[in-house]
């Protein structure tokens, strides 16, 4: 609401209804819409509707929900839609446990849709604040690249219960690093330049531009076309745009990684608490460990992971996700590993054990299928 | 249509891509004709379609504001949109038989209970025809198409005992009427209601498909053969023959009769609005 919204559909899944309950009681108070859908899938093109009549709207889901979400998305991608999406992760596959975190989510909000031919932007907070911040932040993203902007949260964020700092004046949402971009109409008639720049302004409907948008190619005035040329040109904004223009959504928090670290530990979301406490204690018992948090998950910050060290990366899944891009992104030689729990936060004891046997050169207790891939 | 084509539609889109012989340009200017006797200008008018022969062909000949959705969704899309756009803004969707009443039709569904204003044209080609011939949810009993080689044998929603319009009516729907793309003036009348419906009007219109469902059903791509098939399986309701398939004419008619999507949506939220700026003010 801070960042404009004035629209919200949703459909409730356990665990982001409440945001959904939250947007039901307070945007009618501001002269704002909420719409329950009779899905997710039409929770999300109610949204993107909202949106295409120039409002500013979001809608919020869960993994079940948001695979729902794969139809809508590549059309917001494709018209070039503003839009703010959160996936509150918890543990899957399909309904798992509902009511606990997980973060099996990380390359299917990169891979959203159908297709290919796009990037995404994602955004990761790890705490209620930091959600409210890259809130905000999402909403700015999405009006300058136009584009759907993902929230990756996971349950402990969006089921947690903190106190947050709510910025009341313009100083003080600008001390908190709040951006705001308000919504412009693109005036037509070239409303799909093939082009890499941003601050284009969206397609708006109903204020007599007589815009085009559709699901199909679009020339650039955004008549249906089947030609390959025109599917390239479309295709390189989708892409470029947003990896030529990383450097506006980039966000990170790193720790210790200025005395060539031993391990650096990697982290996102609620997982990255514990990780920065356990990281904080090595220090002080003296170990060299380094921690990297990505904020910005997608475009995936390739660049923070120049070090030669030893890498793991704390996940919330079993399976190892983001420790595949750990892999591509860290220098050829380094080492690789994986840490993996589901369901429920890495202690500090887990992971100091973990670190102890990693600096001593030990095999990781963990076994079978856990480590042995990396 | 010279005239009407000027006025409302984008030259370089009419003649539109559908094949030779196909119906769905009647059914088309019917709508156009509808909304030029009604007197609305091409800004009045926010144009959706959706997949298939009835959203590809007719995407983006609307002078105006176009959109075409993913295949189904056009009726959420069009609930949203209602919401951000002014409110004399009428919405106009052109969709095919598997839209409406296939992949979309839980969405069509809440449309309708929510009466949202929108004027829902389903050209009917009797089943998947962009995709080859496929047989869909009003394909008439018997008909082989590529995927009922056999014959249409499961029942489908064109019965008199469980006919589609009656389900929209259950829902909520405030105009329904069916037709056959050669009707004519009736269609148009039709059109014209639904256009002044401030709710959910939906107009189901059959037209012929001469590439596929011809070639499969009638075993021929004979244009005048196909446009007679369907005509003739097609009176006016109360003049019913034996082997009607269509009973054409208004279905149910309670237009303005119920509060539409947007507006109660819009009454109720300055309601809240002022009531907690009274309370706040306090």
């Amino acid at each position: 609401m801070l960042a404009g919204c004035n629209a919200f559909a949703g459909y409730p899944i356990t665990p982001a209804t409440e945001i959904a309950e939250a947007m039901s009681v307070n945007l009618p108070r501001i002269g704002g819409y909420y719409m329950q859908a009779e899905d997710e899938c039409a929770a999300m093109h109610l949204a993107i509707g909202a949106s295409l009549g120039g409002m500013k709207a979001m809608t919020a889901t869960s993994g079940p929900g948001f695979i729902l979400y794969a139809d809508p998305y590549g059309w917001a991608i494709g018209c070039e839609i503003p839009l703010v999406v959160l996936n509150s992760q918890r543990v899957g596959p399909v309904s798992g446990i509902t009511g606990a975190p997980g973060q099996g989510e990380f390359y299917n909000v990169r891979y959203p849709t159908q297709g290919g031919n796009y990037e995404t932007i994602v955004l990761a907070p790890n705490s209620a604040q930091e959600a409210m911040l890259m809130t905000v932040e999402a909403f700015y993203l999405s009006e300058r690249f136009r584009t759907p902007v993902t929230i990756l949260a996971d349950q402990l964020i969006t089921d947690g219960f903190e106190d947050i700092s709510v910025p009341e004046t313009d100083e003080e949402k600008k001390a908190m690093g709040m951006r705001f971009m308000e919504r412009k109409a693109h005036p037509g008639p070239e409303f799909y330049p093939p082009t890499d720049e941003i601050d284009i302004p969206p397609v708006v409907l109903g204020v007599g531009t007589k815009a085009l948008c559709s699901d199909w190619t679009p020339t650039e005035e955004g008549y249906d076309i089947e030609t390959v040329e025109a599917q390239h040109k479309h295709s390189y904004r989708m892409i470029y745009k947003i990896r030529n223009h990383k450097d506006i959504i980039s966000r990170h928090e790193t720790l210790f990684l200025d005395d060539e670290p031993d391990i650096i530990v990697v982290a996102y979301g609620s997982a990255s608490r514990t990780v920065k406490t356990a990281v904080k204690k090595a220090r002080e018992k003296g170990q060299k460990i380094g921690m990297i948090r990505p904020i910005s998950v997608w475009p995936f910050p390739d660049e923070l992971f120049q070090y030669k060290a030893k890498y793991l990366s704390v996940e919330l899944d079993y399976d190892g996700q983001m420790v595949r891009e750990v892999q591509r992104a860290a220098p050829g030689d380094s080492e690789i590993h994986f840490f993996g729990k589901c369901g429920e936060l890495p202690t500090v004891a887990e992971l100091h054990e973990t670190f102890d046997k990693l600096l001593s050169g030990e095999q990781l207790s963990r076994i079978g299928w856990e480590r042995e891939a990396w | 249509m010279d005239k009407l084509t000027d006025k409302y539609l984008r030259k370089r889109k009419i003649p539109s891509t559908a094949c030779s012989g196909c119906g769905l340009g009647q059914a088309h200017k019917a709508m156009v004709v509808a909304i030029d006797e009604l007197g609305f200008d091409f800004y009045d008018i926010i144009w959706g379609t959706s997949i298939g022969c009835a959203g590809r062909q007719t995407f983006a000949t609307w002078k105006g504001d176009n959109f075409a959705g993913t295949h189904g969704r056009v009726y959420a899309i069009a609930r949203g949109l209602r919401l951000a756009i002014p409110v004399e803004k009428k919405l106009v969707l052109t969709v095919g038989d598997g839209d409406a009443f296939g992949i979309g039709f839980n969405h069509l569904l809440h449309a309708a209970r929510s009466n949202a204003q929108m004027t829902v044209l389903v050209c009917d080609n009797l089943g998947y025809q962009s995709t080859g011939g496929q047989y869909g949810w009003t394909t008439p009993a018997g008909v082989k198409t590529d995927s009922s080689p056999y014959g249409m044998f499961e029942p489908n929603w064109v019965q008199t005992e469980m006919d589609i319009l009656n389900v929209l009516k259950a829902a909520g729907a405030t105009f329904l009427a069916r037709h056959v793309s050669m009707d004519g003036r009736p269609l148009v009348e039709s059109c014209k209601k639904a256009l002044q419906n401030n709710g959910f009007s939906l107009v189901h219109c059959v037209f012929p498909c001469i590439t596929n469902f011809g070639k499969n059903a009638l075993g021929s791509r004979n244009t005048v053969n196909m446009f007679n098939w369907i005509k003739n399986r097609a009176a006016p309701l109360g003049e019913e023959k034996e082997d009607t398939l269509w009973r054409t004419g208004i279905y149910h008619d309670a237009i303005n009769t119920r509060p539409e999507f947007s507006q109660l949506m819009r009454d109720k939220v300055s309601e809240i609005q002022r009531r907690y700026q009274d309370e706040g003010s306090h």
